[in-house]
Formats: C-alpha cells, sequence, structure tokens
C-alpha cells in the first residue's frame, strides 16, 4: 500500500508534537519517561515503534490514545487536538483487557452498546466480527474458558468492531506462543489491508515490525527517550509472513535497522548493569 | 503506562480472606483426596461422635449436666420451643431487626463506598472519621442506641447497622479501587462514559468483593439484633435466651443457640445461590 500524496500536515492520523512525559517518582522527585517526541502517522499507514526496555514505548502510545496527557507537547488527531481519550482511535493493550463477566459476544458488541446501537444489531454484527476471526461458536463462552488466542481474536473484533480510523496495539501478541503468533499477525496484516485504518503497533521485535510495518521508528534508551531513526520499509504488499525472513531486502533492512538498534539496546543494558554494580558496593 | 496496580491494601481487611480474594486461584485437587461420599459420611460420624461422647460423659456425671445439658434435652427444648410456637415470634422478630439492619447497612455501605472511590477528595477528607469508628468496638454502642431509640425493634436494627455498614463500606471501596487499570482503560477506549463504566466494569467488578462481605455481614446483621435483644429488649431470640439464662435455665440457653444457628445456616445457603447465579463468569472452584 503506498501513498504517493502526502496529506496536509493537519491531516495526520496522530500527530505527536515535542511530546515530553514526566512523571512523579514515589520519593517526590521525578523522572522523564519520554522526551521531545515527534510523531506523524498519516491515515491507513502501518508504523511500528520499537525500542528497548523502559524506552517509554506505551507512553508514547497512551498520549496517542488520550489516556496520558503529556507534560508539553501537543497531540493532535485528524487535525484536532486530543483531550481525553481519543474517539478516533482502539486500543489493543498487551496484557487482557476482556471484562471478564462478559460473555465473548457480550464483549466484542460493547462498543457498540455503550454507543447506543440496538442490542439485535450489535449483535449481528458481533456474529459477523465473530465469524470473521474464527470464533463463531465460542460467543457465549466467558474469557477465562478460551485460549490465550482466542482471547486475543475476541480482543481484535472488540477493537475493530467500530470501525476506528485508528488502531493502537501495545505488544497485542508478545503473550503467545511463536506459532500462534504468527497466524495471528498474518490475519491482522489482511484484516488492515481491507482497510484504510492507520495503525500504530508496538513491540520490541524488530522481525516483527519489518516484516508489519511501511515505517519503523527507533526509540532511544531510557529514560528521558527520544525518536532516534525512522526507516521506511519498501517491501512490496501483499506480504507473506511466513517466508518473509528470507527475502533479500528484509534481510538488509534488518542488518541497517538493527544496526542503530543494537547501540540503543547495549546502552540500556550497560546502564542497567552500572545500576547493578552501584547496588553492590 | 498500563500496568495493573497490585493492590498493597489488599491485606487490610483481613474478612474478605474467608470466602477467597476474586482472583485466587483454587489449588487442584490433590492426590489422595477423599471422594464427596466419604467425606459426608466422616462428617456424619465425627458429630455422631461428639454429640453421643457429650451425652454419655454427661449421663455419667462427667460434666455437669447443669452447665452442659445433654444434647437430648436440648433437642427437647428446641422441639418444646417448636411445636409450641414459643420461639416463632420471637423468631420473627430477631428476623426482622436483622433484615432491615442488613437492608439499610449494605444499602448505605454500597453507596458511600462507590462514592468515595470515584471521588478521591470525599475519600481523603472522610477517611481519617471512618476509621475512628471502624476501631471503635460496637458493641460499647448498643447500650447509647437503647437510650436514644428505646428497647423496641429500632435500637437493634441502629446496632445491626453500624455492624454491616463497614464490612460493606470497606469491602465495596476496596473491590472498586482494586478493578485493574487495564480493564477500565480499554472500557473509556470504546467510548464509556462514567455512567456506563459504573455498570459495565466496577459494579460487576467490585460484586466479587461485596459478596465475599456478604457471608460475614448477613451474620453481623444477625448478631446485631441478638446481641442487641440480650442487653435490653421485650421480644426476640436474644430476649429469649436472656430470661432463660434469669432462671438458670441452660438447656433454653442452648436451644435458643441451635435454632439461631440452623436460621443462619439456611441464610447463607441462600446468598451462596445468589453468589453462584450473579458470579457464574467466573472460572468454577473446587469448593
Amino acid at each position: 500500500m503506498t501513498h504517493p500524496l502526502q496529506p496536509e500536515p493537519s491531516k495526520f492520523a496522530v500527530e505527536l508534537n515535542g511530546c515530553t512525559k514526566e512523571f512523579a517518582t514515589p520519593g517526590g522527585g521525578s523522572y522523564f519517561a519520554v522526551r521531545d517526541i515527534d510523531l506523524k502517522v498519516e491515515p491507513g499507514r502501518f508504523v511500528s515503534i520499537v525500542g528497548p526496555t523502559g524506552s517509554g514505548k506505551s507512553t508514547i502510545l497512551n498520549m496517542a490514545a488520550g489516556l496520558l496527557n503529556p507534560s508539553s507537547g501537543t497531540v493532535h488527531s485528524f487535525g484536532e487536538a486530543v483531550h481525553g481519550v481519543n474517539r478516533r482511535a482502539s486500543y489493543m493493550f498487551q496484557q487482557d483487557a476482556l471484562l471478564p463477566w462478559k460473555s465473548v459476544i457480550d464483549n466484542v458488541s460493547l462498543g457498540l452498546t455503550m454507543a447506543g446501537v440496538s442490542k439485535a444489531e450489535a449483535y449481528d454484527e458481533s456474529r459477523r466480527w465473530l465469524e470473521k476471526v474464527g470464533l463463531k461458536n465460542f460467543a457465549d463462552r466467558y474469557p477465562h474458558q478460551l485460549s490465550g488466542g482466542m482471547r486475543k481474536r475476541t480482543a481484535v473484533a472488540q477493537a475493530w468492531i467500530v470501525n476506528p480510523d485508528i488502531l493502537l496495539m501495545d505488544e497485542p501478541f508478545s503473550a503467545l506462543d511463536v506459532q500462534t503468533r504468527q497466524i495471528m499477525e498474518n490475519e491482522l496484516l489482511q484484516l488492515w489491508q481491507e482497510s484504510d485504518k492507520a495503525v500504530v503497533f508496538i513491540t520490541h521485535d524488530l522481525d516483527e515490525a519489518i516484516a508489519l510495518s511501511d515505517e519503523v521508528v527507533i526509540l532511544g534508551a531510557g529514560p528521558g527517550s527520544t525518536v532516534v531513526g525512522s526507516y521506511e520499509i519498501d517491501i512490496p504488499r501483499p506480504r507473506d509472513l511466513l517466508d518473509i525472513r528470507d527475502d533479500p531486502k528484509f534481510v538488509e533492512l534488518h542488518r541497517e535497522i538493527w544496526g542503530r538498534l543494537k547501540v540503543e539496546v547495549s546502552k540500556t543494558y550497560e546502564s542497567a548493569r552500572e545500576e547493578e554494580e552501584s547496588d553492590a558496593a | 503506562m498500563t500496568v495493573a496496580p497490585v493492590s498493597k491494601k489488599t491485606q487490610r481487611f483481613p474478612l474478605r480472606k474467608d470466602r477467597g480474594a476474586p482472583a485466587a486461584q483454587h489449588p487442584k485437587r490433590r492426590r489422595g483426596e477423599a471422594s464427596n461420599f466419604s467425606i459426608r459420611m466422616g462428617q456424619l460420624a465425627l458429630a455422631a461422635v461428639v454429640l453421643g461422647a457429650w451425652e454419655v460423659l454427661g449421663r455419667v456425671g462427667v460434666i455437669d449436666p447443669f452447665f452442659f445439658p445433654l444434647p437430648s434435652d436440648i433437642l427437647m427444648t428446641v422441639w418444646v420451643w417448636i411445636s409450641s410456637g414459643f420461639v416463632f415470634p420471637h423468631l420473627w422478630i430477631t428476623l426482622q431487626e436483622s433484615i432491615l439492619a442488613f437492608l439499610t447497612g449494605a444499602a448505605a455501605g454500597l453507596v458511600l463506598g462507590f462514592l468515595l472511590a470515584r471521588v478521591l477528595f470525599l475519600e481523603r477528607l472522610l477517611d481519617p472519621f471512618l476509621q475512628m469508628f471502624n476501631a471503635l468496638p460496637r458493641v460499647v454502642l448498643a447500650p447509647i442506641f437503647l437510650l436514644w431509640f428505646g428497647l423496641g425493634i429500632w435500637s437493634k436494627v441502629a446496632f445491626g447497622f453500624t455492624l454491616v455498614f463497614f464490612i460493606v463500606f470497606f469491602n465495596t471501596l476496596e473491590g472498586v479501587k482494586s478493578v485493574d487499570r487495564v480493564l477500565v482503560d480499554n472500557a473509556r477506549m470504546l467510548g464509556a462514559s462514567e455512567k456506563q463504566l459504573l455498570r459495565h466494569v466496577f459494579i460487576p467488578s467490585a460484586l466479587t468483593w461485596i459478596f465475599s462481605s456478604l457471608h460475614i455481614s448477613v451474620g453481623f446483621a444477625i448478631t446485631g439484633a441478638v446481641v442487641g435483644e440480650y442487653l435490653g429488649a421485650s421480644a426476640g431470640v436474644g430476649y429469649a435466651i436472656a430470661q432463660a439464662q434469669g432462671v438458670f435455665d441452660t438447656k433454653g440457653v442452648f436451644a435458643g443457640m441451635f435454632i439461631l444457628m440452623f436460621v443462619v445456616l439456611i441464610i447463607d445457603l441462600l446468598v451462596n445461590r445468589l453468589e453462584r447465579r450473579l458470579l457464574r463468569w467466573r472460572p468454577v472452584r473446587s469448593s
């Protein structure tokens, strides 16, 4: 999917300008989670954010979602400033976020019923989505009766049913085993290709980021990390995720981006080790 | 960050441990554990042995039947109280007081619990006062309630109210506050208003905590009624026990105890039923 036309600056699906987030520490001090983040995501683009542990990836996503307010800087979505929850976005969390007291179909239809859609209509739409994610026979189950992969499928249906313009995904598949994960990635890519949604995808797995995205953004070592690089992934679509790791272009991009990411990862590792040593001393 | 918060206060209120914290995993059945049937048989045998020993030791004079009346005599007294209809008006009064105390206490505890959990300002404002009242041993309130509300049912209702209220209140507060942050964020991202958050997330989540307190608060409502009657009343099971004690009728005291025990057991069974219905989404536990 290519986008030859650059949209107007105010029409980015997600636009973070100079966003800094400062958290108070229990000791009364404060620390910067992220500093001066600039991030622009065009409508319909798949952008991954990769960074070492503690680089504030989730903080960035939560600011885009409107769940966190930046300490300084601005967040815009389709030209409008984000105050409170970003109504044009859905969020897929790393943890299980399904309501355990609602059946699968009630979980999936939640976004629609809360928006005032009649229950019958919401159920019809939910059944369509459950069929799409392969859970048609599990509508009446409760989340605890499903496997991890099935819960993620339910979460996908729950997030997509409200037809958002933006999907924010925070390592959604990190808890799954490798095979299930690849299947889920493939299905996600298929759903996305049929849509025109912007995706901001957070992962610590560079392979996953390159395989899925149009653009990979690299975050520096935390705390107070910022964007240190951005790479265009011009591997043609549709992509076959099962074989993409042998693609020469993939290999080349991987080498290039990893060269940059490696520096940040070892910085994180070094500072963690220094802390350990100073603790031991 | 959306890391699920681990409640630091989980241990603050030990009573809820009674039925297990909502998310507690039940251990798998261990190897060599006896089947349900043999457990039941064992329980019957244990009860028979204890009551039998009591009866025999009383009859041969090892224990004094004046202080520990024979089980057979207690049973006779229970039967006389029931068959003559003597106990029913008293039981009815006690139940009325308990039900009223439970309903008002639970309602007030729920409302205030939800309110304080959602409005941080109120919680911080009222916290020391609530802690103070909670620290007060409630039994000392019974005499003053007798003076305020008289010998009728209302002094007992007020007393039971103070017992029930705090249990339900603290459990509701903790239940609402310990709701998984991710569930709230997810519902908000799906467009939930404050009212919808309450209905779809906070109330169902707090329900597990409220139910774990329900068994205890039902018991406390009855305790409140009986203790209140015991201290001063003109009717009720507590009054009947106090009357029996006044004439050194230990059989009557024990009969009153047994009748109360069975009433509470039956009520607890009903609460269990209700709990199973309302919390059927929970993983089945083997208890």
